[in-house]
């Protein structure tokens, strides 16, 4: 009965969470699976979705509008502007280290939010989503790792 | 803008809080047992088949056909254990009669021996006649044993029965509608309490799931040790009175009373003449129930609940006199929840960030909501 509710591995996802890259590696059914662990919420424009210096709970993907990354309360020049797809808060899915910057839609925003005890409970019934999730944060997090050690280089070239 | 960052602490009030709502919890609870105890029974069904379910729902069938095949297959083996064990365990109950009279038999010769080698020792024990008046009393309360109290069980049996049926029934809509319910929770907070309150239902999850699996792990630990001690001893039916006394340690301090008692009637039984075996039981009821306290319990409910031991033991105490036996039974788990709400609803209500920015965005809907109502 299973093989009829297969789908085409080349099908392409209609589903809204596979245009996140955090979870482009997930086929449909798993991100089904995902969407029963996930929270959709809705931000009105200036709206504060955490603060600098709050415990990290959750990762927030942008489903749709924007969303500003500031720090210092300076949310003039925010340092950052996340589209449709981007993802933040990530390191919140990994400690309860405080939030590095403050995040804030920046327009009429719907994100989708993974609350870390939602990802812990996924690793545990759900090991192979968890893991292709991890490593997509973990190739993140090492592209920005990378990008702030060229940085500095520059820096202490110049 | 920069939130400085201070482990929140509960204080006086957020703790006498807790204890109160605690106790008021208990109250009520107590008031409503008939469902309490389905609902309980049918948290421990959910939390031991959620991980079926979302294996079943990870090979790409719904959660409304996975709850149900999970709950159909559960159902249906407990169904049948029913049909195919409930004649033989019928037609042994015959002999329960019997049995219960000849332990009982078995632990009033052990008492009386040993009274009366007390009273051989301690003339004042002697004197004062406490053999007799020990063995007057027990023939009383055996004599008219099933005259007082058996109606009253078998009535409270009666009207149990069809409340524990419930529980399957809880159990399958939590399987099948407790994460909506979730989410359905999620969806009636505003921004910014969010993440404070998905990490208040995340706690109250983890702890009644880690405390009530760790219960099941820690009854498993007693009666493996227990049946293998009174194995070595000789006991008869050592696996049976080891799930028995295990299940009795439920109900603190009154439900190990009631196992060691069970304990020591069956090794008196089993070797009259010896009292020797029977204070070896006790002994090693003794010992389990210190390896309980200081590995078992830690490693398996003390995961869950992660409160100070003094403050364990008084609201036992305190559960007990509240509610009385489902006091002791549930003062723990409703403690533990009671904390994890009391200390966010502090943290939350404390925090003057959270509270501007909840005013900031009830602003921001008005504004949107009346934009086109101002002249």
């Amino acid at each position: 009965m299973l093989w009829f509710k297969r789908r085409h591995p080349n099908a392409r996802p209609t589903h809204r969470l596979a245009q996140a890259s955090l979870f482009a590696s997930l086929s449909e059914r798993e991100l089904d699976t995902l969407q029963s662990f996930m929270h959709a919420r809705q931000f009105l424009p200036g709206e504060v979705i955490f603060d600098e210096g709050e415990d990290g709970q959750a990762l927030y993907i942008v489903l749709s509008g924007h969303v500003l990354i500031c720090r210092h309360g300076g949310i003039k020049q925010p340092i950052a502007q996340l589209g449709i797809g981007e993802f933040f808060g990530e390191l919140g899915l990994l400690d309860d280290w405080p939030r590095s910057a403050q995040a804030v839609a920046g327009q009429s925003t719907e994100l989708a939010v993974l609350f870390r005890g939602d990802f812990e409970r996924l690793m545990e019934s759900h090991a192979q989503i968890a893991s292709r999730i991890a490593m997509q944060l973990a190739r993140y997090l090492g592209q920005r790792l990378r990008g702030m050690v060229g940085k500095t280089a520059v820096e202490a070239g110049e | 803008m920069n939130v400085s960052r201070h482990p929140y602490q509960a204080g006086p009030v957020v703790w006498a809080g807790i204890i109160a709502s605690t106790c008021l919890v208990l109250f009520f609870f107590q008031k409503i047992l008939w469902l309490v105890v389905p609902f309980v029974l049918a948290l421990i069904i959910y939390y031991v088949l959620l991980p079926l379910k979302l294996r079943l729902v990870l090979q790409g069938i719904s959660h409304d056909t996975a709850a149900g095949l999970v709950s159909a297959g559960a159902f249906s083996l407990l169904a049948l254990t029913l049909v195919f064990g409930l004649p033989g365990l019928l037609a042994e109950a015959v002999g329960w009669q019997e049995s219960a009279g000849r332990y009982l038999d078995g632990g009033l010769k052990l008492l009386t021996v040993t009274v009366g080698q007390l009273e051989g020792r301690f003339d004042m024990l002697a004197k004062a006649h406490v053999g007799d008046e020990l063995a007057r009393q027990v023939a009383d309360f055996s004599g008219h044993f099933a005259q007082k109290y058996l109606p009253g069980i078998a009535m409270t049996l009666a009207a149990w029965a069809p409340s524990l049926f419930l529980a399957p029934f809880l159990a399958f809509f939590m399987l099948r509608d407790g994460w909506r319910f979730k989410k359905f929770l999620g969806r009636a907070v505003p921004n910014a309490f969010f993440e404070r309150t998905l990490y208040l239902l995340d706690q109250v999850d983890r702890t009644a799931r880690l405390y009530f699996l760790g219960l099941i792990e820690l009854t498993l630990l007693d009666t493996f040790c227990l049946a293998v001690g009174l194995w070595l001893i000789g006991v008869s039916g050592a696996l049976l009175l080891g799930l028995l006394t295990a299940v009795l340690a439920w109900v603190p301090y009154v439900g190990s009373i009631l196992g060691c008692l069970l304990v020591v009637l069956v090794a008196a039984t089993d070797f009259p003449g010896q009292p020797g075996v029977a204070y070896a039981a006790v002994a090693l009821f003794v010992l389990v129930r210190l390896l309980d306290d200081f590995f078992f319990m830690p490693m398996t409910i003390g995961k869950s609940l992660n409160m100070h031991p003094l403050l364990t033991v008084l609201m036992i105490f305190v559960g007990g006199a509240v509610a009385g036996v489902p006091g002791l039974m549930l003062v723990l788990p409703v403690l533990g929840v009671a904390m994890v709400f009391g200390e966010t609803i502090g943290q939350v209500v404390t925090d003057p960030r959270l509270q501007a920015r909840h005013v900031h965005g009830k602003r921001l809907r008005q504004a949107l909501v009346t934009r086109d109502l101002s002249l």
